[in-house]
């Protein structure tokens, strides 16, 4: 009866200790990708596996490449960092944790100049895809991802 | 002194005798019909023994009797077993460990259901823009929309008409 007790006790605390453990520490992925059609395309990069279907079928170009990324592991929720190019560069700010995912601000500058001002609330499961100018034949995009 | 219906009793059982019979007999308001009353309760009271007896079993009766008594003791027996058998499964120990793992079980569901709050809410599992805007000065005709791919679980921010940039600004 005792052991049954004991058993009991350690099995719920470790529950309950354990479910906030799921939304600890988690990394979030930023990137500026170049999309773009040419005629041998190089594999999708690690990074973009993950959303090769939906960028495939709503920019439909046939290649996907990173030119500026950066990955952060949220500790507090409220960090923040840029993930740059040469001439871009994403300031993704971290405004608090909710329970569905993080609250960003998000701004896209070319060299000194805001381009794109956005606020998300991006979910662990939902990465977030935004449109960003053309460039040259191709379309930068900017990609967010909770991995 | 014995009262009126202890006395009519006594007399319809036939235990008044002597002077007491006589003074009972005579104390009776119309005879013929008390002596009506007790042949009556008489032949009521032998019928009553006749039929309330326990009838006497003939010798084929009792051996019957025993014979289908010793096959339904016979027959009875491993059934009663069996009974035991299933009965002991279910022992306190067990109902304990089976109320625990059932316990544990919902637990964990409990725990993993409440991770999704509301799973029909599109909103709780798809990333949502709160808002956007682009520089007007920079991109003055630039719109913005925004949808959700839920097959793809993939939110959009969708742009038209940002300032379009030369090749070389895709460089890393």
């Amino acid at each position: 009866m005792g052991r049954l007790l004991a058993f009991l006790i350690s099995f719920v605390a470790l529950i309950t200790s354990a479910a906030p453990q799921l939304h600890g520490a988690e990394t979030v992925w930023s990137g500026l990708v170049i999309a773009e059609n040419v005629a041998q395309p190089q594999p999708i990069p690690p990074e973009l596996i993950r959303i090769e279907g939906s960028l495939k079928k709503f920019f439909g170009y046939n290649q996907y490449q990173v030119i500026g990324q950066s990955q952060k592991t949220l500790k507090t929720g409220q960090e923040d960092w840029l993930a740059t190019s040469k001439f871009f560069g994403l300031h993704v700010d971290a405004r608090g944790e909710s329970e569905a995912g993080y609250v960003f601000n998000l701004k896209l500058y070319k060299e000194k100049e805001l381009l794109l001002e956005t606020a998300a609330k991006l979910n662990r499961r939902s990465p977030l895809i935004i449109k960003g100018p053309q460039v040259g034949g191709g379309q930068l995009l900017l990609v967010l991802i909770v991995q | 002194m014995k009262t009126f219906e202890e006395k009519w009793t006594a007399w319809l059982d036939g235990q008044l005798t002597g002077r007491e019979l006589s003074e009972f007999e005579a104390s009776l308001p119309d005879k013929a019909a008390a002596e009506t009353e007790k042949a009556d309760a008489r032949k009521l009271g032998a019928l009553l023994k006749r039929e309330l007896s326990a009838r006497p079993l003939t010798n084929e009766e009792f051996f019957s009797h025993q014979l289908g008594e010793r096959i339904m003791r016979e027959s009875g027996e491993p059934s009663r077993e069996r009974e035991v058998e299933t009965s002991t499964w279910w022992t306190i120990r067990r109902l304990l460990w089976t109320g625990a793992a059932s316990l544990a079980v919902f637990l964990v569901f409990t725990i993993f259901v409440m991770r999704d709050k509301n799973p029909a809410e599109e909103s709780q599992y798809l990333t949502q823009i709160l808002n956007a805007r682009v520089d007007p000065v920079v991109s003055p005709n630039a719109t913005i929309s925004m949808f959700e791919a839920k097959q793809d679980r993939a939110t959009i921010l969708w742009t038209e008409g940002l300032q379009s940039l030369p090749a070389d600004y895709a460089a890393k």
